[in-house]
């Protein structure tokens, strides 16, 4: 009998990829938990996780506080939970559990968010969760990792399993273009630098990835030279790569699938003024709600889209020449 | 574990020694939570002298029993209790609540031995306990999860979530108490959000409901020992308590959760409150 094909990830939706890789990880290692708060059929766990390994598949119900408090204590007995919801539930829902049962008592679990910011779409503005990066990047203790395709999400996941260390995970649920090799490494100290240039810097992660990658790639052709540094892991932050960049470029921008507030560009802000101020232009959801309505509809409202990341560089860079 | 020698008069002295040991060194703080200490004292004292199978020498001991104390403010009783036990040495129970104190109001797992979950944003103690039981349940072990929650702090919804999911999941290795002391922060329970009837509550949820008084002995042993034969469905005790127990400044009084020790003279009120007098061990 020959054996299954290697499933092909880059084809797959994001939430296929977690599904079969927490599976994966599951069959080498029976201390690998998948913790659902009753939304196991929309990441996917329903059935890929479920029916394949039932005894470390625990459907909670609606429950997020209680689903964090029961990952605690079985991290606390030596398992490695993955507790999986909509970012708005996974995170401000139980930030409290979160700081005190998971951080606080630095017990291992992965607290995974699903359909990050804009991605949220039809649920609208009570789902709809741009404070995600900030409030988790804010709690000692914990690690923020937002990877941008299925690969990296693959390297992650098996960094999170391998690792024992409180940590919160953006998970897209869509399918989105491949940027990595299958083989792609993830180190949580390290950003991409997925472009090369000398005019701007343009700092990115998760979602936002790719469209930061296409600004710079465009703007090449009218002759602006974009250096992209993509953020795997917004905390722990590597900061040589920002300042290194900024030294060499003098200006910023960053892009998120989040509030401006606290989140990638606060992370950028604190290290730049501090260490190397230069200018600095930030994209991503002013201080606003969510609301119902498709990513293009939200990128124009709030000036985040692939035509103002190109823009804002354009200014940047032009104001240093 | 379980020993014929345990006297009526040997634990009620022990239960002296340690009311007198935990409020000292409380006081000496300046302040603690006295009245959710006091009331817990017997129910203490039995399960970490005669239920609870431990080895201090070997505090993460795989096969001991747990016990979370969700009402994690009365870290101090078990503070006191682990101490004698012999998992730290019974001089530290002079830094309860000191700067750089390995024994914070609150349970803390890193920082203190013995001490299974971090514990004091209330409500959550029992979710963590849930997971502990479920770890052993799929590991096949056959140790059990002992959780103490409050009663004000059965006002949060995190404590019936946990109800829904032991029962759901058929945790017949938790057994958790209920310090009913009838006394919150801000006034008896009656008054600030009636629990009442607090046994029907838990039977409907599911769980194998006792009832005790939480400072008789045998009842505490005897309704240990039952919780421990429950099958199928995780078990609730619900103790009747005093809060501010054996003490004559604090018993019974709703304004004794949090008490403050601003000097010498509110010291010695307090330590003349008790029966006897022991020699401190710090």
């Amino acid at each position: 009998m020959t054996p299954p094909a290697a499933p092909n990830f880059a084809d797959m939706e994001m939430r296929l990829v977690y599904a079969h890789t927490l599976s994966e990880l599951i069959a080498r290692n029976p201390d690998v938990y998948c913790l659902e708060a009753d939304l196991g059929k929309a990441d996917a766990s329903i059935p890929i996780v479920s029916t394949r390994h039932p005894a470390n598949f625990i459907n909670c119900g609606v429950q997020e506080a209680n689903m964090i408090g029961v990952a605690a204590g079985l991290a606390r007995e030596g398992k490695i939970p993955f507790c999986s919801s909509f970012t708005a539930f996974a995170t401000r829902r139980c930030y409290d559990q979160i700081t005190i049962s998971v951080a606080y008592a630095n017990n291992n679990v992965k607290i995974v968010g699903t359909s990050p910011g804009i991605t949220q779409g039809p649920n609208g503005g009570t789902h709809m969760c741009f404070q995600d990066l900030a409030i988790m990047r804010a709690m000692p203790n914990m690690h923020v990792y937002s990877p941008a395709d299925a690969h990296e999400l693959r390297a992650v996941l098996f960094h999170m399993a391998a690792t024992r260390q409180p940590t919160y995970l953006q998970l897209i649920r869509l399918k989105v273009p491949p940027l990595f090799p299958e083989d792609v490494a993830f180190d949580p100290q390290r950003a991409r630098r997925l472009h090369e240039g000398d005019d701007v810097t343009l700092v990115a992660t998760g979602y936002m990835t790719r469209f930061a990658l296409d600004a710079a790639r465009g703007l090449a052709a009218e002759g602006i030279g974009v250096e992209v540094l993509h953020y795997p892991s917004i905390k722990p932050f590597d900061r040589e790569s920002l300042l290194a960049s900024a030294r060499r470029t003098g200006a910023v921008v960053t892009v998120e699938n989040q509030s401006i507030l606290g989140g990638l560009g606060g992370a950028v802000c604190e290290i730049l003024s501090e260490h190397h101020p230069v200018r600095v232009r930030r994209l991503g959801v002013p201080d606003r709600f969510g609301e119902v309505a498709d990513p293009d509809y939200l990128f124009e409202k709030h000036g985040f889209g692939p035509r103002h990341i190109a823009q804002a560089c354009r200014d940047l860079a032009r104001r240093r020449n | 574990m379980e020993n014929e020698a345990w006297t009526r008069e040997r634990l009620d002295r022990l239960a002296a020694e340690f009311r007198f040991v935990v409020t000292d060194a409380i006081c000496r703080s300046g302040v603690g939570h006295l009245g959710g200490v006091m009331s817990l004292v017997e129910i203490v004292i039995t399960l970490y002298f005669r239920i609870l199978n431990l080895r201090p020498e070997e505090p993460d001991w795989p096969d001991r029993d747990r016990l979370i104390l969700s009402k994690g403010h009365a870290g101090p009783i078990v503070y006191t209790a682990l101490a004698y036990k012999g998992f730290f040495p019974k001089s530290w129970l002079c830094t309860i609540n000191r700067n750089g104190t390995r024994l914070p109001s609150h349970m803390d797992q890193i920082l203190t031995p013995g001490v299974e979950m971090t514990a004091g944003s209330l409500g959550q103690g029992l979710s963590c306990a849930c997971g502990m039981a479920l770890a052993a349940k799929r590991d096949g072990k056959r140790h059990r999860v002992y959780c103490i929650i409050g009663d004000g702090e059965s006002n949060e919804g995190q404590i019936w979530e946990a109800a829904l999911f032991a029962a759901h999941q058929r945790l017949d290795n938790l057994i958790a108490i209920c310090d009913y002391n009838k006394m919150q922060i801000d006034g008896r329970t009656a008054e600030v959000l009636e629990l009442e009837p607090l046994a029907d509550k838990w039977r409907a949820f599911g769980w194998e409901t006792f009832e005790m008084d939480g400072h008789d002995w045998d009842d505490i042993h005897a309704t240990l020992l039952r919780a421990r034969e429950v099958t199928g469905r995780p078990a609730m005790i619900i103790a009747h308590t005093v809060k501010g127990k054996g003490n004559r400044e604090t018993e019974g009084l709703v304004d004794c959760h949090n008490v403050k020790i601003p000097d010498e003279a509110t010291y010695r009120r307090l330590m003349e409150g008790l029966e006897c007098r022991f020699e401190l061990p710090y």
